[in-house]
């Protein structure tokens, strides 16, 4: 466990590239929103509503990938285990994951005080997924980082460990999977329920409890891939 | 001493490729290793299941007394710098130098910083914008400082000057003096090393052809030259390793124990003899053992000399 949490320090030792990329990033893309839906008050058929904050998750999914391609040759070089790497990895990520869910869940609150920064913009408040129940609100802004952030690791395993055609072949197999099945839904005529089935859910099954369920036998697969990978 | 390595039977297969081959040996606490051979010879491949990194398709490794795969215990006390150590593209020099403190417990930070600056290291710099040169500074810089009982270079001088070389021998010896450890050096530059390394092992197309004494290397192997005949008949003292020959005069290598007698008798064949440094020894075992291997692509090029 001790060298586990070594791990976790020593993938900070360059903490403001690490913090500094993924707000950075979410930064611009809240002001350039703010900017835009500043410069188009006053028309009326405006609803100042935007995916803005997806690209914290995508650059936090991108950061876990590169923690595979990257980090893990640079550790096992110095002499740590692939356990150990794994779970200090897994802890780092995870600490990253409460503390920015933490901080988007304050900005949220401060958006809703402000009336939308003023301009009635929803950009850390979803409207179309809301969860009222402030623990499971906040696990809402927390869980999708751990999802995206466990198929990066699992993605960049399967090359780390299998190669270029580790990728093709999990490439191919998702490409039949998912073509087969929609081939399946259309053939019967099923995306009016499977639609439904979405719209019925609320927004915490499809923020929190999904993603859990989903990202629990991520890590496990993802553990027992690591455990024979090569750096 | 207890063996800080024992390595029975170890072999590795890629696809079609034996990289090592029923391989043995055991290294001593508190030495310094030469690993020899020539690239492809497996020695990265051997390191590399040593420590863990890489895996074996047989055989048997311990490192101190343990087996050294998934065993914090054993991998906290190894170091392994190699020439191709990739690191994250967010580092700068002094990130990973702190990296390194921390993961291994032996770290002396005023070695490191002293050695940073005699290697004049840019520690603000990222390691993606180091020079070929500067990242394999920064290898030698982790692994002395690191103090790791168990020491492995991997060529660790690509791009090197000859200056800078100096500086890792000379703060190789000086740190190895004052805290004893065993260190693996594998390398090409045999000729630079030759004072330092203890012990040699020599690997060669997956193969250990040689693990033996420094020491007694030296005096083993000689080159002798003389009229044709008469090398001939010094060469039956001992095995020949290799031959050139120049019309009526012959100048050969011969391996064997020499003593006071030998030298003697050279003398009154007329037949000068010299001592044969270890990278000829070296290179004459290399290229011999290519011929007789299977499938060897020992492409005449490598030497247009009449062998045996």
């Amino acid at each position: 466990m001790n060298r586990a949490l070594t791990v976790a320090r020593l993938q900070f030792v360059a903490w403001p590239s690490v913090v500094g990329w993924p707000w950075g990033i979410l930064a611009l893309s809240f002001l350039i929103n703010l900017a835009l839906f500043a410069a188009m008050q006053g028309d009326p058929n405006v609803q100042p509503t935007t995916g803005g904050l997806a690209s914290i998750y995508v650059v936090m999914f991108i950061a876990c990938i590169n923690t595979i391609t990257q980090d893990f040759p640079f550790a096992l070089g110095l002499g740590v285990s692939r356990r150990s790497f794994y779970l200090g990895n897994v802890l780092q990520f995870a600490a990253q994951a409460i503390g920015y869910a933490a901080v988007l869940y304050l900005l949220a609150v401060v958006e809703e005080a402000t009336d939308g920064w003023g301009i009635q913009l929803r950009f850390f408040g979803l409207p179309y997924l809301w969860v009222e129940n402030p623990v499971l609100r906040f696990l809402g802004f927390a869980l999708p980082f751990l999802l995206l952030g466990f198929i990066g690791i699992a993605i960049a395993l399967v090359f780390k460990r299998w190669g270029a055609n580790g990728m093709l072949t999990l490439s191919a197999a998702a490409l039949v999977v998912i073509g087969g099945l929609a081939t399946l839904v259309t053939w019967q005529g099923w995306w009016s329920a499977i639609g439904g089935w979405f719209a019925d859910q609320s927004g915490a099954a499809l923020l929190v409890g999904w993603p859990a369920l989903l990202t629990l036998p991520l890590a496990a697969v993802s553990y027992l891939v690591i455990r024979r990978a090569t750096p | 001493m207890s063996p800080a390595v024992t390595v029975t039977d170890l072999t590795k297969r890629y696809r079609g490729v034996t990289a090592l081959d029923r391989v043995s040996f055991s290294l001593t606490e508190n030495r310094i290793y030469g690993l020899l051979g020539r690239n492809g010879a497996g020695k990265t491949t051997l390191m590399q299941i040593l420590t863990a990194q890489g895996f074996a398709t047989s055989g048997e490794v311990t490192v101190f007394g343990q087996q050294p795969y998934e065993n914090e215990q054993v991998l906290s006390r190894v170091c392994f710098i190699k020439e191709s150590q990739t690191y994250p593209s967010n580092l700068r020099v002094h990130h990973v130098l702190r990296a390194a403190r921390l993961v291994h417990p032996g770290w002396d930070e005023k070695l490191a910083q002293q050695l940073v600056d005699d290697f004049r290291l840019p520690p603000q710099r990222n390691v993606r914008k180091l020079s070929r040169g500067m990242l394999s500074s920064l290898g030698i810089v982790v692994g002395l400082a690191s103090r790791a009982p168990l020491t492995f270079f991997d060529e660790p001088y690509l791009g090197l000057d000859a200056v800078a070389r100096q500086i890792f021998y000379d703060h190789l010896l000086a740190d190895y003096t004052e805290h004893p450890r065993t260190i693996v050096l594998s390398t090409h530059l045999i000729d630079e090393v030759s004072d330092l390394i203890e012990h040699v092992l020599l690997i060669d197309q997956g193969r250990l052809l040689l693990d033996a004494e420094a020491e007694t290397l030296r005096g083993q192997v000689v080159t002798v030259s003389g009229p044709v005949a008469a090398v001939d008949e010094f060469a039956r003292t001992g095995a020949e390793l290799h031959r050139v020959l120049l019309g009526a005069t012959a100048r050969a290598t011969v391996r064997g124990d020499f003593g006071p007698a030998v030298h003697d008798q050279a003398r009154s064949l007329g037949l000068g003899l010299e001592a044969s440094s270890l990278q000829e020894l070296v290179v004459r075992l290399t290229t011999n053992s290519n011929a007789p291997a299977p499938g060897a692509d020992s492409a005449g090029a490598a030497s247009k000399e009449a062998v045996r």
